[in-house]
């Protein structure tokens, strides 16, 4: 079984995993709060090269590196939940897009931080033994887990359940004396620190950091694969990445041969093979796989 | 020549596309209510069109422009009618409808991308005649997308405002049902408004591809400016539109003037951000 694990798998099976992690977070705020954020990798990506900046180039140590990159990113979700918090989703939509291209070009421009598009390099692991790789996979799992379990107790909880009103009728949730916007603040600003947290996660597995790893596909596939498995369920995310995400960048990539002068066509061909998945998910199941069917005139 | 009457001149020649493209995406939102993403790729197939019938078939960039947008137009009907419509009847909200438009917009650029590969293309076998204007070199491209907008803004201001076709529009954004006992064939006008983006779409690109490059990222790399303008603008607003696309192609040229491009993308979205705060708009 481990020889089966070499360091490809691993950085593959390393990606999908957080992957994972990005779509259930997702999952707590479009499908229990009802915030559109079209910013998934402005989040991810300010936690990876807050992090991976702080510790090349202000040589901070390891885990207060980390531990700032998400002070970082939780600082900065408060700044963006501030904004949008009472804005229409569509204006949300817009300005956490805009939000994540703002975190794409400074990371481009900021070439004295950045390295800009010739790359940040090299993040290591903090177990610098063979097995870092593993370790790594292993943390990403554990906290991927964690995020999962959680996203499925909330939605039980008084509080899930507030989040949940607020998201079908804000005006009666106001009216039952709920303080909304405070508490859409709230889940807002964890789960984005989260989702720095998860890219404070992906930086060695990535281990030199470039402009193109933070591109709007990212975001893209996380919300394609929540869509595809289920905004409402906690587990939506998780079956979402595991069609999709895992098809294309595990299965397919580990297991069929692709001549490497082809390689580039597959990943063209993955792309137009998720935007057709979110159409046909979009028009015939909304509430995805593992949602319910579709009711006429449902959201 | 001072620093303001450059950043004028040049902003109002940035505007010129832009405002092609704000007041198609506009009309689409206006009449469907919802941020249309996949315009972006309307632009983008506008501007390959033009590049490959000048650059493969040798013909002359003035007659290309015609074809170019006309296809765009097409696609654009193409997608109202086959996704967006359908999406429509279905019930789905305006929030899903950005999503869905985001896959719509990523299936055409990768299927391009398919055909015509990752390459920038270039408007090589045509030249410019330059002239002067105000201190500073223009091109005669750059004078035909002025001219051409000011007319198409013209035409499309009046035809909305002074026809019955254009009521029959504006009867069918701003109140449906009452549009509908009235006798306006909603699908017929929808078509038709697609159609209009489009083609308004397809000409930005054929200008925004002869002012620099053409590859498959056009689109996408202009479509948040453009939401940006639509928003700023107001929405479904087309006078506003043409406004505040000039107003921002006078800010980021004055931007990039004293600083680099990109930091006057991101010094826009920051105020587009602010913005949005401050005026909650964006129905």
């Amino acid at each position: 079984m481990f020889d089966l694990l070499t360091s490809y798998t691993l950085f593959s099976l390393s990606t999908v995993m957080g992957f994972v992690a990005l779509a259930t977070l997702l999952h707590l705020q479009f499908g229990l709060a009802g915030i559109v954020n079209f910013g998934v990798v402005g989040f991810w990506g300010l936690g990876m090269y807050a992090f991976g900046v702080l510790l090349i180039q202000f040589e901070v140590p390891y885990p207060l590196a980390m531990l700032l990159a998400v002070a970082i990113v939780a600082a900065v979700s408060l700044l963006i939940g501030w904004v949008i918090v009472d804005l229409n989703d569509q204006a949300v939509l817009v300005a956490t897009l805009a939000f994540g291209t703002i975190v794409t070009s400074l990371v481009t421009t900021e070439k004295w931080l950045t390295e800009g598009v010739v790359g940040l390099g090299s993040v290591p692991y903090p177990v610098e033994t063979g097995d870092g790789a593993l370790w790594q996979f292993v943390v990403l799992t554990a906290v991927t887990a964690a995020i999962v379990i959680y996203a499925a107790r909330i939605a039980k909880t008084p509080y899930g359940r507030l989040l949940a009103a607020k998201r079908d009728n804000e005006p009666l949730a106001r009216g039952l004396g709920k303080n909304t916007s405070r508490h859409k603040l709230t889940i807002f600003v964890i789960t984005c620190a989260l989702m720095g947290f998860v890219g404070t996660l992906s930086a060695p597995v990535h281990r030199f950091l470039t402009p193109d790893l933070i591109g709007p596909g990212v975001t893209f596939s996380a919300w394609i694969a929540l869509i595809v498995g289920g905004k409402r369920h906690p587990l939506g995310g998780v079956l979402g990445v595991a069609l999709t995400i895992f098809v294309f960048d595990f299965v397919i990539e580990t297991y069929v041969p692709v001549p490497s002068e082809h390689a580039a066509t597959v990943t063209v061909i993955k792309t137009i093979v998720y935007g057709v998945t979110l159409i046909v998910a979009l028009m015939f199941r909304p509430l995805g796989l593992l949602g319910p069917g579709r009711k006429r005139g449902s959201r | 020549m001072s620093l303001l009457t450059s950043a004028v001149v040049l902003g109002l020649i940035e505007a010129a596309p832009l405002i092609l493209a704000a007041m198609g995406f506009t009309l689409i939102f206006y009449l469907s209510g919802f941020m249309n993403i996949a315009f972006a790729e309307n632009i983008t197939i506008g501007a390959f069109c033009a590049v490959l019938l000048t650059s493969a078939l040798g013909l002359n960039f003035y007659m290309s422009i015609i074809p170019a947008s006309l296809v765009s137009g097409v696609v654009s009907v193409l997608t109202y009618l086959l996704i967006f419509r359908p999406a429509e009847r279905r019930g789905i909200g305006p929030a899903e409808m950005i999503i869905l438009s985001v896959g719509v917009s990523f299936v055409m650029r990768y299927g391009l991308r398919l055909i015509v590969g990752p390459e920038l293309y270039f408007f090589d076998n045509v030249a410019p005649d330059y002239y002067r204007f105000m201190g500073m070199g223009v091109t005669s491209f750059q004078v035909t997308a002025m001219a051409l907008v000011v007319v198409l803004a013209a035409a499309l201001y009046l035809f909305m405002f002074r026809t019955r076709l254009g009521e029959m529009m504006r009867g069918l954004a701003d109140n449906r049902d009452l549009a509908l006992v009235s006798g306006v064939d909603p699908t017929r006008i929808s078509a038709l408004i697609w159609f209009i983006a489009g083609v308004a779409g397809g000409l930005a690109g054929v200008f925004f591809g002869v002012f620099s490059f053409v590859n498959t990222l056009v689109g996408w790399n202009l479509i948040l400016i453009i939401i940006m303008i639509s928003i700023i603008g107001g929405v479904g607003n087309i006078r506003g539109a043409i406004l505040a696309s000039i107003a921002v192609g006078v800010t980021t040229s004055f931007i990039a003037l004293v600083s680099t491009p990109l930091y006057g993308e991101i010094l826009l979205l920051i105020f587009f951000i602010a913005f949005l705060k401050v005026t909650n708009r964006a129905t």
